[in-house]
């Protein structure tokens, strides 16, 4: 967590916002490397790799006091202006850890049982998604997200942004899963990637799910 | 370029996990002997390989695991 020198500060508010009070950037370090994350108010960076949880717990007032400044450590800095980047779904990153998942992969998280009646989506830019059967299962190691996450993905780009997939054909296609009690999933969050930013919930299930638990798919708008 | 897979990789694709909603990171060996790390498998079914190798023929594929 960096806060931006009064140089940094004037050439973001230079540029646009990628959300409200907050813009998506790219940060060259004085070692060369380059480094995504979030400029709050222009004024407080967050890397990608950093906990946004402070974020929560602390006024903004006392973490700009508390950060490190930024010279010496940033010689330059844009805002990333490709449409997935500057999409809602940066924004929401802190809401899908607020729901109590881990803030790992999913095939990182601890393996868990399905509660009755839960539900799950899943996002695909296929209508004849491979890992569904035609008796309506999921293979084993496939993945999904929470029913409440996919209300964020109103739209199968968003969903691409959201759940960070290196397909960027629009995931349009959406399929409900209703597992069976106490089946295995492993929940997380889902890491930047692809030029994405990721933070979606992701669910993986380990085993799969039984026969007759997916429908679809439902079609959302591409955009 | 997207290239289509034959009915014997995406069997053997839909028998390993995902590596996350919709896709797999895969290693392929090609019968040239070329092995391309790191491809994408999009639904099990085609795969995104360089230009160059777009016409080759896959002897292997396994998940990437690193």
């Amino acid at each position: 967590m960096l806060k931006l020198n009064s140089t940094l500060q004037c050439l973001l508010l230079n540029q646009p916002e990628s959300g409200m009070g907050y813009q998506i950037v790219e940060a060259t370090t004085f070692d060369n490397k380059i480094k995504r994350g979030i400029a709050y108010n222009a004024e407080l960076l967050l890397f990608d790799e950093e906990a946004r949880l402070t974020l929560k717990t602390t006024a903004f007032a006392r973490l700009l006091n508390e950060a490190k400044i930024s010279t010496g450590e940033i010689k330059s800095l844009h805002v990333v202006t490709n449409t997935a980047s500057a999409s809602p779904a940066f924004a929401l990153r802190e809401t899908a850890t607020s729901y109590g998942k881990q803030a790992t992969p999913a095939k990182d998280a601890p393996i868990e049982k399905t509660k009755e009646k839960e539900v799950f989506k899943r996002f695909t830019a296929y209508e004849n998604d491979h890992r569904i059967t035609s008796d309506g299962k999921l293979l084993p190691g496939t993945y999904a997200t929470t029913e409440e996450d996919a209300k964020k993905a109103p739209t199968g780009k968003v969903a691409v942004a959201r759940y960070a997939l290196p397909n960027p054909k629009p995931a349009s296609n959406v399929w409900t899963i209703k597992p069976w009690k106490d089946t295995l999933i492993q929940s997380g969050i889902v890491e930047p990637a692809y030029g994405q930013p990721g933070g979606g919930v992701e669910v993986l299930f380990r085993d799969g799910t039984h026969a007759g638990t997916v429908t679809g798919p439902e079609k959302i708008p591409d955009e | 370029m997207r290239v289509k897979l034959e009915k014997r990789w995406i069997k053997r694709l839909l028998q390993l996990p995902e590596s996350g909603m919709g896709y797999q990171r895969v290693d392929l060996r090609l019968a040239d002997g070329r092995e391309l790390k790191n491809v994408l498998a999009f639904n099990a079914e085609e795969v995104e390989l360089p230009d160059e190798c777009a016409d080759a023929k896959i002897e292997d594929i396994h998940l990437q695991t690193a």
